[in-house]
């Protein structure tokens, strides 16, 4: 896959397309654009499945990863949204498999995927306070404990 | 009349307990739920406060029986970062220990979905013959699990001549059980009732749900890693991807066993093409800011790591996604519509690290009277439904 | 059935297993299991503490005087303290059986000898 596929088939301009190396590409979109880049780089001849979503938090802002697995790359699209209100359109009604990738955001960041039928915990236990979110940089280890009561 | 049935979420000996919520009509699966986090451990937290020289060893903890898929895919990712070449003889060499443990995997595989059918003797079989396959990776590693052997810049022990002849041997053996197997799988009565048709998955259903691994390859979609993105020495070894068309556990089966023969074929083909030289080149124990992803297909399927580096001997953000997660919902699709008494073999047709069912609590959704039953209780209850409507 | 030519097989062998209390293995050359130290040729570097990845070594004083504390019960048995060792203090034992009563018997102190200082 080259740079010029990407660009043509997303319409976005050249410098937000990065080739990391020989099949790794990121893809910097805006929020709003999301579901259109996923629905057009699922329509591309070589793709298999979505890989894994990834959050990281990058300061003041929650950045959220979707690996697009190619037969010959892997498309890393990149969304950023604020800390204040983290809502990111879901992509579950385009691709079914992303549901548990999404419920374990939502879990370990805070992310709100707005259009997810099924947001409930997945990965942390009943009874977790609520605006804990354990990935979140500000989440020390000794924050979550003191939180939860417990001693280290 | 609908039944709720909580399946879970203690099963000990394995990794990964899980809980599912069943809605049971009339012995029929109509609905399933997943609940997960029974033993999350935080390691991606964990992470942020180790430095990358010990991270190769956490990565390893994080699955217990695809432990070197995991080291791998790590070394591999701050490989990336650091710009690090490795000595080619040090990629043969992951390639080989890389396969002995897909090996490993099958077999103990087999065994247990042999258990869950009720068929012990198979699994006592299948197990005897993982103990050599074990062996050997002991004589190359010094250990029986959590082998140690891939590091960042290569791995940490070579495999000398006379071991390679001992290899050899043991292949040929393993080999042979391979072929009986294929043998015993494809004849046995019991075990065609218990797996041809049950926990179907369309390949359209598997595209969807992002399934990955033999999950995917039983359903006949070719999606490898080893195939579509070359890592290690997978580039210069010839090996056929394994399809089935048959899209139930028979097929996974024999995905699984034609596999192990492939894996014979490529350590054969590595051990006799191993270039000379070193194994490991020094990594500086301080890695540039940057971000890296790196796959890797581990046995159960694809293993993604992703990491962001910020320039300190610790890392930033360090994103695992395992195989099981990925084949969890395509698991929930195929028991859809599937028999009580086949909940067993289909869960373990993805072979998740969740095969043996500890506990089972019955639920009657008009009483709420709860029944609870033992692991044990279910499967003696399939295998006494089958004795009963097939004779076996 | 299908198995029946290879269960009759086994019917004539011995039981695979072993009655491990009364039989033992011998562990395979270069067997991963406890290490120890040669304290004598120990320089305080630190090396072995900053690579540990379960944190099971602990330096007790500085330098040449340094002592080491090692908690096996903390040890996943890598090796790496043997393989990063710049003066081949560590070295690798045999001993793969690690089983103790108490929390304080896992940790093991390597103590210096009291030499006379010749002035």
């Amino acid at each position: 896959m080259r740079r010029s596929e990407i660009r043509k088939q997303l319409r976005i301009r050249a410098r937000n397309i990065i080739v990391q190396r020989d099949r790794r590409f990121f893809v910097n979109i805006e929020k709003k654009d999301l579901k259109r880049a996923i629905r057009r780089l699922m329509q591309m001849k070589n793709y298999t499945h979505l890989s894994t979503i990834t959050a990281l938090d990058v300061g003041s802002m929650i950045e959220v990863i979707y690996h697009v697995a190619f037969t010959d790359a892997l498309v890393s699209v990149k969304v950023q949204t604020s800390k204040d209100e983290p809502i990111i359109p879901s992509i579950v009604d385009l691709i079914p498999g992303v549901a548990l990738y999404e419920r374990e955001i939502h879990d370990l960041f805070g992310v709100e995927f707005e259009g997810n039928p099924d947001l409930s915990p997945l990965l942390l236990p009943d009874g977790w306070p609520e605006g804990v979110y354990p990935l979140r940089k500000w989440w020390s280890v000794d924050r979550v404990l003191s939180k939860l009561g417990g001693k280290r | 009349m609908t039944f709720e049935i909580p399946f879970g979420p203690q099963h000990p000996a394995l990794e990964e307990p899980i809980n599912f919520m069943f809605e049971i009509e009339e012995e029929r699966v109509v609905n399933v739920k997943p609940r997960l986090g029974y033993v999350h451990r935080g390691i991606e937290k964990i992470a942020e406060n180790r430095n990358y020289q010990q991270l190769v060893y956490l990565s390893e903890r994080i699955c217990g029986i695809c432990s070197f898929a995991h080291a791998l895919c790590y070394s591999q990712v701050v490989e990336e970062l650091l710009d690090l070449k490795i000595p080619e003889r040090a990629k043969f060499i992951r390639t080989i220990v890389a396969e002995m443990e897909r090996i490993q995997n099958h077999y103990l595989w087999l065994g247990l979905t042999a258990k869950e059918m009720g068929f012990e003797t198979l699994f006592m079989y299948a197990w005897r013959d993982r103990e050599t396959i074990i062996e050997m990776l002991d004589m190359i590693s010094g250990k029986r699990v959590n082998y140690g052997m891939s590091t960042i810049g290569g791995v940490r022990r070579d495999i000398p001549e006379p071991m390679i002849k001992r290899m050899e041997e043991s292949l040929n053996h393993l080999e042979a059980r391979a072929e009986y197997y294929t043998k015993v799988c494809t004849k046995d009565p019991s075990i065609l009732k218990r797996t041809v048709g049950i926990g179907i998955l369309r390949p359209r259903e598997a595209r969807a749900l992002c399934a990955v691994g033999p999950t995917a390859r039983a359903s006949g979609i070719p999606r490898d890693v080893r195939a579509d993105e070359p890592y290690a020495a997978y580039g210069e070894i010839p090996f056929k991807v394994v399809t089935y068309r048959g899209c139930d556990v028979a097929s996974r089966m024999y995905v699984r066993i034609d596999e192990i023969k492939e894996s014979i074929k490529i350590i054969r083909y590595a051990l006799k093409n191993m270039p000379e030289g070193p194994i490991r080149v020094k990594a500086p124990m301080r890695v540039p800011e940057g971000e890296a992803i790196s796959r890797v297909e581990a046995p159960r399927g694809e293993n993604l790591h992703f990491l962001k580096s910020n320039g300190t001997d610790k890392p930033e953000r360090w994103k695992i996604r395992a195989p099981t997660l990925a084949n969890l919902l395509s698991l929930c699709r195929m028991l859809m519509g599937v028999n009580l008494a086949d909940i067993p073999v289909v869960i373990a047709g993805i072979d998740p690290c969740i095969a043996c069912a500890e506990r089972i609590a019955l639920i009657d959704a008009k009483t709420k009277k709860l029944k609870v039953w033992e692991g044990k209780d279910l499967w003696r209850y399939a295998n006494e439904w089958y004795r009963k409507r097939y004779g076996l | 059935m299908a198995m029946e030519d290879d269960m009759f097989r086994n019917l004539k062998e011995k039981p695979v297993t072993i009655q491990f209390p009364y039989e033992h293995v011998e562990p395979v050359e270069g067997v991963r299991a406890k290490v120890s130290w040669d304290i004598d040729k120990c320089i305080g570097c630190r090396l072995c503490v900053t690579i540990c990845p379960g944190n099971a070594i602990q330096l007790v004083g500085r330098g040449r005087q340094a002592e080491i504390k090692y908690n096996v019960g903390r040890c996943i048995l890598c090796g790496e303290c043997v393989d990063v060792c710049p003066t081949k203090a560590i070295y690798a034992t045999k001993e793969f059986e690690i089983v103790f009563n108490n929390r304080r018997g896992m940790i093991t102190h390597f103590r210096r000898k009291k030499r006379k200082r010749t002035s």
